[in-house]
């Protein structure tokens, strides 16, 4: 199987998003004569004329995301826009998505996981699925125990799908663990990600000070 | 009471009578109306880079239009995104402004009734509605679709989504309902 993957972060191989796709990848191309081109949104942008050769050459694609308010990165809506022309094109063309988000929660994903179901709909296409997962931001300072779990099941759910074809329903499941918190685990998350994320990237520009600050007032 | 319409319309005259119908509707009732035209502005989309809340916090590291749309969306009281339904969504115009107003929210979270959301960075946020302009191809699924996402968008910019509207409705009924919140 080929694969044409388009990292819609606008960190692009940066990124949280890369990062995930690389593990998925590497358990995809474990299947002898699986390959895969990977792609960029943000600097395909304005014209996003290469993913549009890309959407009319591949065999399947994969579109990740990660969640800009509760939605896909204004760059990447810029880039849905240019398929529409391509309405009906590709009715044998497979689109799967990886979405990942900053929130602890995986059900933020949800709705806009929707949103790129309709698309595929729209565009003609195949919908083989969703991956989505909460818990992505910082992958760098979290706990490696708890990445090395997160990037396990990205290359679990690579690995299922490159022998496949599909989706794995119980592995995404699993990876998608937790949709929610349990209201007893939010008053040990909450300070952790606010004091080791968020404080320490503040005290490392030096910016703590600063953190309550209000320009527009 | 001030509100502030963001045009999210690319080349839609359409949509641009129905604002301009609804900022009549809304000065004949004694109502302060801004809008802000976004295919006129310059402003890039958000890079995730984290520079608003980490580095200079609540300022973009970006010193273009999209720090306007935040001051103006910050001293409004009601937010109307009025946009063409396109691919299914709001406008990319709308989506990339929205995704650079997330320094008036602070990156603290906190738990708001059982769910992870962001900290608020300043006293009080503009109560938001939508003024949809179905395209072609738009169905009442995509409706439904595009308001939960905002439900949701709401209240992680720990803001209220008042209410959906289509352009087909009489601008006088989305006055009033502007004017009830």
């Amino acid at each position: 199987m080929k694969l044409s993957v388009i990292n819609g972060s606008p960190r692009g191989a940066a990124g949280n998003t890369e990062k995930l796709l690389e593990h998925f990848i590497k358990g995809f191309i474990e299947t002898g004569g699986n390959s895969v081109e990977k792609y960029y949104v943000f600097r395909s942008r304005p014209g996003f004329d290469n993913l549009k050769k890309v959407y009319l050459e591949s065999e399947m694609l994969l579109i990740a995301f990660p969640l800009y308010v509760d939605a896909m990165p204004g760059s990447v809506k810029e880039f849905f826009e240019s398929l529409e022309e391509m309405k009906g094109k590709r009715p044998d063309l497979k689109i799967m998505f990886v979405i990942q988000n900053g929130f602890p929660e995986t059900y933020h994903n949800r709705f806009v996981e929707r949103y790129c179901e309709k698309l595929v709909k729209r565009l003609g296409c195949i919908y083989t699925g969703s991956i989505c997962k909460g818990g992505c931001e910082g992958l760098t300072v979290q706990p490696p125990a708890l990445v090395e779990k997160v990037f396990n099941g990205f290359y679990n759910a690579g690995r299922s799908f490159g022998e496949t074809g599909e989706l794995n329903t119980e592995i995404i499941t699993k990876l998608a663990h937790p949709e929610h918190l349990k209201p007893e685990n939010l008053p040990q998350v909450i300070p952790m990600i606010n004091n080791f994320l968020w404080d320490g990237m503040l005290k490392h520009n030096n910016a703590f000070d600063k953190k309550f600050d209000k320009p527009f007032e | 009471m001030k509100v502030l319409i963001l045009n999210g319309g690319a080349d839609n005259p359409s949509l641009d009578s129905s604002i301009q119908d609804l900022k009549h509707k809304l000065s004949d009732k004694g109502v302060d109306t801004g809008e802000l035209v976004l295919r006129d502005m310059k402003y890039s989309p958000c890079i995730g880079c984290f520079t608003c809340w980490v580095k200079t916090p609540g300022l973009c590291v970006f010193k273009d239009d999209g720090n306007v749309i935040c001051r103006e969306v910050l001293h409004s009281d009601f937010l109307l995104l009025a946009s063409p339904v396109k691919t299914g969504y709001v406008s990319a115009l709308i989506k990339n402004a929205l995704d650079r107003i997330i320094p008036l929210i602070h990156p603290y979270l906190e738990d708001i009734d059982g769910e992870v959301h962001h900290m608020k960075r300043y006293e009080k946020y503009p109560v938001m509605g939508l003024l949809l302009e179905k395209g072609g191809d738009t169905d009442d699924e995509d409706i439904t679709i595009i308001s939960d996402i905002f439900q949701r968008a709401a209240l992680n910019l720990r803001s209220r989504l008042s209410f959906v509207n289509l352009t087909t409705k009489p601008a006088e009924e989305t006055a009033n309902e502007i004017i009830s919140n």
